[in-house]
């Protein structure tokens, strides 16, 4: 259980509801409204609903982060994804698709396969993930504190230098690449 | 609380979804969106066995910052990608487009 959670529930708990029981109780319903904008995203017809409903879900899996000893990357999730990569779509969907034509047919012929396939797919994992007994950690207060964010830039400084540079390089030779692929050609 | 077993299941839940979406979708920038939703399942899977397996250990969520990092740069060449198709060809459909098949 981490410190911006951990203070959420003390401010509840003066209201005298049990701690637990709100921390719960919240991720399940942040973690439900990620799954419902999720299905939002490949079910509306209006591509823009669906790109605002991919912005609404990744703000409510950032949340979960939050359950997750993950504070920098909830606020990073943020960051990049709805601010930066959902506002990317918005532009390219005002600059291609037609958006006011709510005849035009989102889905393709597939859809009873698909569903058929995503449906196995799913139950496999669910049984897998119900079947297994996943180690827990040791019920001591060490382990459960997780990294900070010092941890993860001493990381990403040491360690898991070479990949972070290279995540740098693929970075940079996209925002290139997308620059001379979306350059007008006279 | 809350158990190990229901962070998996949303991620798979949210990796169907996507799945689901980048199979059905006729335009390029629905799959696209699919994809990130993908790509999200994989980081609250990274971070979660990050939690309950690695302690302070931070390896999952710098990969998961990696994860992050991967899905902007695709998102930036997938959606530069579909503007340069619908300037050339004027269509934002998957099944038309398709000069580079034999």
């Amino acid at each position: 259980m981490n410190g911006l959670i951990r203070q959420l529930s003390d401010i509840v708990n003066n209201y005298g509801l049990p701690q637990d029981f709100v921390v719960q109780a919240s991720f399940y319903v942040l973690a439900g409204l990620a799954c419902a904008f999720a299905f939002g995203v490949v079910a509306m017809r209006n591509i823009f609903h669906c790109a605002v409903s991919l912005a609404l879900c990744l703000f409510c899996v950032a949340g979960v982060y939050l359950f997750l000893n993950a504070e920098f990357l909830a606020i990073a999730q943020v960051i990049i994804y709805v601010g930066a990569i959902v506002t990317l779509f918005l532009f390219a969907i005002m600059l291609t698709a037609n958006i006011k034509d709510r005849s035009i047919r989102q889905a393709n012929r597939q859809v009873l396969v698909s569903a058929c396939v995503t449906a196995a797919i799913l139950s496999f994992f669910i049984y897998i993930i119900t079947g297994n007994a996943w180690k827990t950690p040791a019920p001591g207060a060490a382990v459960l504190a997780g990294p900070g964010l010092d941890d993860i830039g001493r990381a990403l400084m040491s360690a898991y230098a070479l990949p972070f540079e290279f995540i740098s390089l693929i970075l940079l030779a996209a925002l290139v690449g997308a620059i001379v692929i979306g350059k007008v050609k006279k | 609380m809350i158990p190990q077993s229901h962070f998996l299941i949303l991620g798979a839940v949210l990796f169907a979804t996507g799945l689901y979406g980048a199979l059905t979708r006729r335009t390029a920038i629905g799959i696209l969106m699919s994809i990130e939703l993908i790509l999200n399942a994989a980081n609250i899977n990274l971070i979660t066995f990050n939690k309950f397996l690695g302690g302070p250990d931070s390896l999952g969520q710098v990969f998961a910052l990696f994860v992050m990092a991967i899905a902007a740069a695709s998102a930036v060449i997938g959606l530069v990608l579909v503007i340069a198709v619908y300037r050339n060809m004027k269509t934002i459909f998957t099944e038309n487009m398709n000069i580079m098949k034999w």
